[in-house]
């Protein structure tokens, strides 16, 4: 569905000079500089994935998403998305893709929701049948008919969020760009964007690529993560295989009957102690927890215990850690 | 065109929301036309016969001048500028829409809603209040709305250049301003080109902004009528056709640097 190949993208800005006569110069003979937004970057999308599309600010999500949009044009690479090169067919593009970006707002700020999406349904030439359907399944889904007759500025961000979202997919595009589509968006209306980009992936095999911050949003929604980091995808692949390629590590947590000093079992290490309960933590290939369990049972009579797994945003934080010190060098 | 209304319609809503604004805008273009209805009277009164037209051809041309501003003060300078500022442009390039088309059609939208909504009272207030006079007969109403199309088609592409232009400068309204000083200037909105002196009335000849006002209002006083009259159309249209191309291509350098430099 989505090709995109050695992808690049250079920014050219125009250097701004000091003063008032430095003013003038750069109107005159502007200075460039130029910074790489996105480094060669390659992947592929089939049709109905839904892929969380994360990273630290300013790694070259948005810039990716515009010239998947056909927005911007690439320095170098190649992209298609549906058959399409987005910035050569930009308007045939626009027609087969939706996108929602959580900073801007494409609905118009004056008037009521309900007549920006009518202008939607003339601009993309929907058919009155497709119309009553779509805003049917958004009434449902997104309690649309709430705040329909409200203009766009008087909506609460949430609101404006699933606005925004209906918007997007009036037109039954076959790929859809979220661009931190919660952001700021409270947990109610969050779950509820949930549980919504979840069923039109599901019933209507919508693709989608998802840039967000949160990682409860990758957890629920998306069966694979891609990772960007200085314009560099760092990490591809499914959920669960982060989770064994990077959290190598477990943390036991012991309650015991009464308070014990701090002791360190074998290939473990304790990381806090609190009261009677004490947290451990310990690499999965170098020891399990049975052995552990057994160790420190045999030593102290035990109440309570339990293994927690790494979190997901810990685990993300130690990839782009990694790749801070790997690539800085290059781009310094 | 089903898009046109569209943004007709649109229009209508986004303009109702400030009530305020439009009886403000009545108001101001009330006070402009008594003005301008005085300052004629008196420089009649003084010197009679020296303007080579009737008072009441006079006082029509200038009122109409004013009415004539509220109809096309639907420029989409303001929006492409905000757009670019704010960086929302991007969603406006999401749209399956060629960018010279949308601006046009919501330009013209609103254009409809204002000719309606403010420029038919502005000129209800003209003729109760002012003594401004009808055309009198069909063929000249007839050259007038016609002419009047393609006086809103060349005011809406200098706009949408200065819009183009804003891209690269970021900023509008120094330029904004000065544009409009020199338009209602040589356009022949308050004075008309007639009473010009020789050189001043060979640039204004020369520029396309007699397009947008001296044109229609002379064809609607009949200082402009027949071969004359059709004179004058042809060149509004040259200069409309010569506007749209110069658009067309400056808009494509324009999207071009956006899209590649990155907004």
């Amino acid at each position: 569905m989505i090709q995109v190949e050695h992808l690049t993208k250079d920014y050219q800005r125009v250097k701004r000079r000091e003063g008032f006569l430095g003013g003038v110069r750069t109107l005159i003979s502007p200075q460039y500089e130029t910074t790489r937004a996105v480094d060669d970057i390659s992947f592929r999308i089939e049709e109905g994935e839904l892929v969380g599309y994360i990273g630290p600010n300013g790694a070259g999500k948005s810039t990716s998403i515009k010239m998947l949009c056909g927005i911007l044009v690439p320095t170098s690479g190649k992209i298609e998305v549906n058959g399409l090169v987005p910035h050569k067919e930009r308007m045939v593009n626009a027609r087969q893709i939706g996108a929602v970006f959580g900073q801007k707002t494409q609905l118009w700020w004056d008037v009521p929701v309900i007549e920006s999406l009518r202008l939607f349904r003339d601009i993309y030439n929907v058919p009155e049948a497709q119309f009553k359907r779509n805003l049917n399944l958004f009434n449902d889904l997104l309690d649309l008919h709430e705040f329909q007759n409200t203009p766009v500025r008087q909506l609460s961000l949430g609101q404006r969020m699933r606005a925004d979202m209906a918007a997007a997919l009036l037109h039954n595009p076959r790929i859809l760009f979220l661009d931190e589509p919660m952001i700021g968006v409270d947990v109610v209306a969050k779950e509820r964007l949930r549980v919504f980009i979840k069923e039109i992936n599901r019933d209507q095999k919508v693709t989608a690529l998802f840039t967000t911050h949160d990682m409860v949003d990758i957890e629920k929604l998306c069966s694979r993560v891609m990772i960007i980091d200085h314009g560099r995808v760092v990490y591809d692949g499914s959920l669960d295989q982060m989770r064994t390629q990077y959290g190598k590590d477990r943390t036991l947590v012991v309650e015991f009957e009464e308070n014990i000093p701090d002791f360190v079992p074998p290939h473990a290490a304790l990381v806090k102690s609190e009261g009677r309960k004490k947290w451990f933590i310990f690499n999965r290939f170098e020891t399990s927890p049975s052995t552990l369990i057994a160790y420190i049972s045999s030593q102290f009579p035990i109440v309570d215990l339990a293994v927690e797994e790494p979190e997901i945003e810990k685990i993300v934080r130690t990839i782009y850690q990694g790749n801070t010190g790997e690539t800085e060098g290059k781009h310094a | 065109m089903k898009i046109f209304w569209a943004f007709t319609r649109q229009a209508f809503h986004g303009s109702t929301v400030y009530r305020f604004e439009f009886w403000m805008r009545l108001f101001f273009v009330y006070m402009l036309m008594y003005s301008i209805y005085w300052v004629w009277t008196t420089l009649y009164t003084q010197t009679p016969g020296a303007f080579g037209v009737s008072l009441e051809q006079m006082v029509t041309y200038g009122i109409l001048g004013m009415a004539l501003e509220i109809f096309l003060d639907v420029g989409p300078e303001w929006y492409i500028t905000t757009q670019v500022r704010t960086g929302a442009i991007d969603t406006d390039l999401m749209k399956p829409l060629d960018f010279h088309l949308h601006m046009l059609a919501r330009s013209a939208g609103e254009m409809m809603f204002s000719l309606g909504v403010l420029a038919l009272p502005s000129f209800a207030i003209g003729y109760y209040l002012f003594d401004l006079r009808l055309p009198g007969d069909m063929t000249t109403s007839l050259l007038f709305a016609v002419s009047l199309i393609f006086s809103f088609f060349v005011f809406f592409h200098i706009s949408f250049l200065l819009g183009a232009l804003t891209v690269i400068t970021l900023d509008i309204r120094s330029i904004s301003w000065a544009y409009y000083s020199l338009v209602s200037f040589f356009s022949g909105q308050i004075v008309p080109l007639w009473l010009f002196p020789d050189l001043l009335r060979k640039i204004s000849e020369v520029l396309p902004f007699q397009a947008i006002y001296y044109i229609p209002m002379s064809i609607y006083i009949k200082t402009l009528s027949g071969g004359a009259a059709l004179q004058a159309l042809g060149v509004q249209v040259f200069w409309a056709i010569v506007l749209v191309l110069f658009s067309r291509w400056a808009w494509s350098r324009v999207h071009a640097r956006l899209t590649i430099q990155g907004g």
